[in-house]
């Protein structure tokens, strides 16, 4: 029983870390129609951030502020100036931000020396609950993932902005005849994308240390997220993270580590393979 | 005309961006040493430094790198090697083997060095191998601890084998910690090799491993391993989950109450940069066992000399630590170097028939001796356990301890 609830606990703060990595995934795969393979490097810079203001004798939950400002920043420039190229050449596309990708997840490597760095939790410790330890970070996240879906689902659903991004996805030349603008449109939304996975980076920091090769762990899991989700609406990529996190964090619990490792992506190529269109299919959000 | 515009300004910037990526790859190729002096007429003698200056075992190999710079900078400094100058030819193997081997074939091939030194892991020594030694008949030296096992010709081993890790640990740890154990590794070779070592140890101290389990290399959430040992009531947990996930492991073990519980963490590449990956509460009382750490330096004045001297030379920089092998290149580079003066020549065999037996006096954690015919080093070897930030010494061999391999 108890371990019962440790597994629950467990999927449903994995689920929701894998949420936040990949919605920002999902919105620019969704939207612009390309895979962003720089998208775990973000997630990276959200962790270097934290882990930079950290270092400068800051509390670490200023720097967890700060980050997703800053990666959305550096998202919004890097689309003005790289990504907007590639929206015609899905598959130059995908070089292109591999490239990216390298070239952030080096340059980190050079600035924290290759090593593995900790940074302390704002909230550390443990909640007691019984004879049952929760790790209070682990719950903090988990409030804070859930807020950040709430928050997303109002702005795309209730606001004009989130209508215009809506109208973009759904019909873009619609949309530019009438008189939106569709390339900063784009923009503001891989910045906002970019901004989701810095917030998820400076969340994680904590748990998982900061190294280079944060990021890519979560690029390839987030990947067959967004295609066991479904590409071209909001919800299909946020279901298939949380299916994907509980589903990798729940069966270690029944078989061997190295196996599950391998039966997740083995379930995921089986289920795309039945249901190819993904979880959850159709345009909007 | 937009278009002609387009495809010009994208020319250039693949122009630009393969003349940039150019750069980067030969840039960290090769750094040359040459003092400036040749007064000997057989030319300098050549030492060959294959280290993971980049990639993720860069905080490793870095250091091998320096340790080898300050050897070669001692010995010019004090006249050279049988009257000839020594050149120090360093080559990045990118923590990855095929680059290695790459690297590595320039040593042997264009450079022409007279021993090799470097790598850390096992796979890497094991591509590397053939082409010092097999194909480049040239002396190759591993300097890392490791699971053993490597009895090639001409291939030496100046770090500690898991007997001169785990025989005294084991008992120590059943001692101050309990019986029941826990198996926690990275899925490679060097955890099951070793792991299988420790659980004959740990049944002949009549202790009893209640769990075994092995992760991918990249895991960091360790969610129902630590509930299995939570519950299983586990004493120690004897851990060979490699960075990046030995931070989240030990985190999730204090987070679940093991530690508060009476539970001792045990790691063998547990050095001090094990602070930089947990937060000093999260590991307090784990305990390792390597031949060097800082804190032997404080009461051995030979040990201090050498650290004090690298950190001078090297502030800031990759720390001098023996997880990462850089005690193993300054005990190897120092054999080596008692082996030439010994053969009065570099040639391969003379010098391989010296290092056989060679001894040295002075080490980073005292003196150390090749075991003849087993190519394989004698050492001091050390138990510590973190407090508070810091390792503690709280055990020390008596007298070199054997390698037992081969």
């Amino acid at each position: 029983m108890d371990s019962l609830i440790n597994a629950l606990f467990q999927m449903l703060s994995f689920g929701s870390i894998m949420v936040l990595v990949v919605l920002g995934l999902g919105v620019i795969a969704s939207m612009m129609g390309i895979f962003n393979f720089a998208q775990g490097e973000f997630v990276l810079l959200g962790a270097y951030v934290t882990y930079f203001v950290h270092s400068l004798g800051i509390p670490a939950a200023i720097g967890m502020l700060v980050a997703p400002f800053v990666v959305g920043g550096f998202g919004f420039v890097l689309e003005r100036t790289v990504v907007h190229r590639f929206y015609n050449a899905p598959v130059a596309a995908m070089l292109g931000t591999y490239a990216l990708g390298v070239i952030i997840r080096e340059i980190v490597r050079g600035l924290i020396g290759g090593l593995y760095l900790s940074v302390p939790e704002p909230i550390a410790g443990y909640v007691t609950v019984g004879k049952l330890h929760f790790s209070s970070w682990l719950c903090v996240t988990i409030i804070v993932n859930a807020l950040v879906m709430i928050c997303s689902y109002v702005l795309l659903a209730h606001t004009s902005f989130g209508l215009r991004v809506r109208a973009s996805l759904e019909n873009p030349a619609l949309a530019r005849a009438s008189g939106i603008s569709t390339a900063k449109i784009y923009s503001l939304t891989f910045a906002l994308g970019a901004a989701l996975s810095g917030l998820a980076g400076a969340l994680i920091v904590p748990l998982f240390s900061l190294f280079a090769d944060l990021g890519i762990r979560f690029l390839i899991q987030g990947f067959i997220a967004v295609l066991v989700g479904g590409v071209g609406s909001f919800a299909g990529p946020i279901a298939g993270a949380g299916a994907m996190g509980a589903f990798s964090s729940a069966l270690p619990w029944l078989i061997s580590p190295v196996i599950a490792d391998v039966l997740v992506l083995a379930a995921a190529i089986t289920f795309m393979k039945f249901r190819p269109q993904g979880l959850i299919w159709g345009r909007g959000i | 005309m937009l278009n002609d515009r387009q495809q010009a300004s994208r020319r250039g910037f693949f122009n630009q961006f393969a003349l940039a990526s150019a750069a980067i790859a030969v840039g960290t190729g090769g750094w040359v040493f040459r003092p400036k002096w040749a007064n000997a007429a057989l030319g300098p003698i050549k030492i060959g430094v294959a280290a993971d200056l980049t990639g993720p075992l860069g905080f490793g190999g870095g250091a091998q790198a320096n340790v080898a710079r300050m050897i070669v900078k001692q010995i010019n400094d004090s006249g050279g090697l049988l009257g000839r100058p020594v050149e120090l030819y360093v080559e990045d193997t990118a923590s990855n083997e095929a680059v290695g081997v790459a690297n590595v074939r320039k040593l042997i091939q264009r450079d022409k060095v007279d021993m090799v030194i470097g790598g850390i892991t096992s796979s890497l020594r094991n591509a590397l191998k053939d082409v010092i030694v097999s194909k480049g008949k040239t002396i190759y030296i591993y300097p890392e601890f490791y699971e053993g096992k490597e009895c090639t010709p001409y291939l030496y081993c100046s770090g500690p084998t898991p007997s001169q890790q785990t025989d005294n640990l084991i008992p120590w740890l059943i001692k101050n910690g309990g019986k029941r154990f826990a198996l926690t590794g990275a899925n490679y070779i060097w955890p099951h090799t070793l792991n299988a070592h420790v659980r004959k140890l740990i049944e002949k101290w009549g202790g009893e491993v209640v769990q075994e389990e092995y992760f991918p290399l990249d895991q960091v959430d360790f969610s129902s391993t630590v509930n299995r040992v939570v519950s299983n009531k586990v004493n120690v947990v004897f851990n060979t989950v490699i960075p990046p996930g030995t931070g989240p492991l030990f985190k999730q073990l204090y987070q679940a109450g093991f530690n508060k519980d009476g539970g001792r963490l045990a790691c063998v590449f547990s050095d001090e940069l094990q602070f930089a990956l947990n937060q000093p509460e999260e590991i307090e009382g784990l305990a390792t066992s390597l031949d060097y750490f800082q804190a032997v330096a404080q009461d051995d004045p030979i040990s201090r000399k050498i650290q004090t001297e690298y950190d001078k030379q090297f502030p800031n920089k990759q720390m001098f630590a023996a997880g990462g092998g850089a005690t193993g290149v300054y005990r190897g580079l120092k054999l080596w170097e008692a082996a030439v003066r010994e053969a009065g020549t570099v040639e391969r065999d003379p010098v391989a028939a010296a290092l056989d037996h060679a001894k040295i006096a002075e080490g980073p954690g005292g003196p150390a001796e090749m075991v003849p015919g087993k190519r394989h080093c004698k050492m001091n070897m050390y138990i510590a356990v973190a407090k508070g930030g810091k390792f503690e010494i709280l055990d020390r061999s008596v007298g070199l301890v054997d390698p037992r391999e081969c």
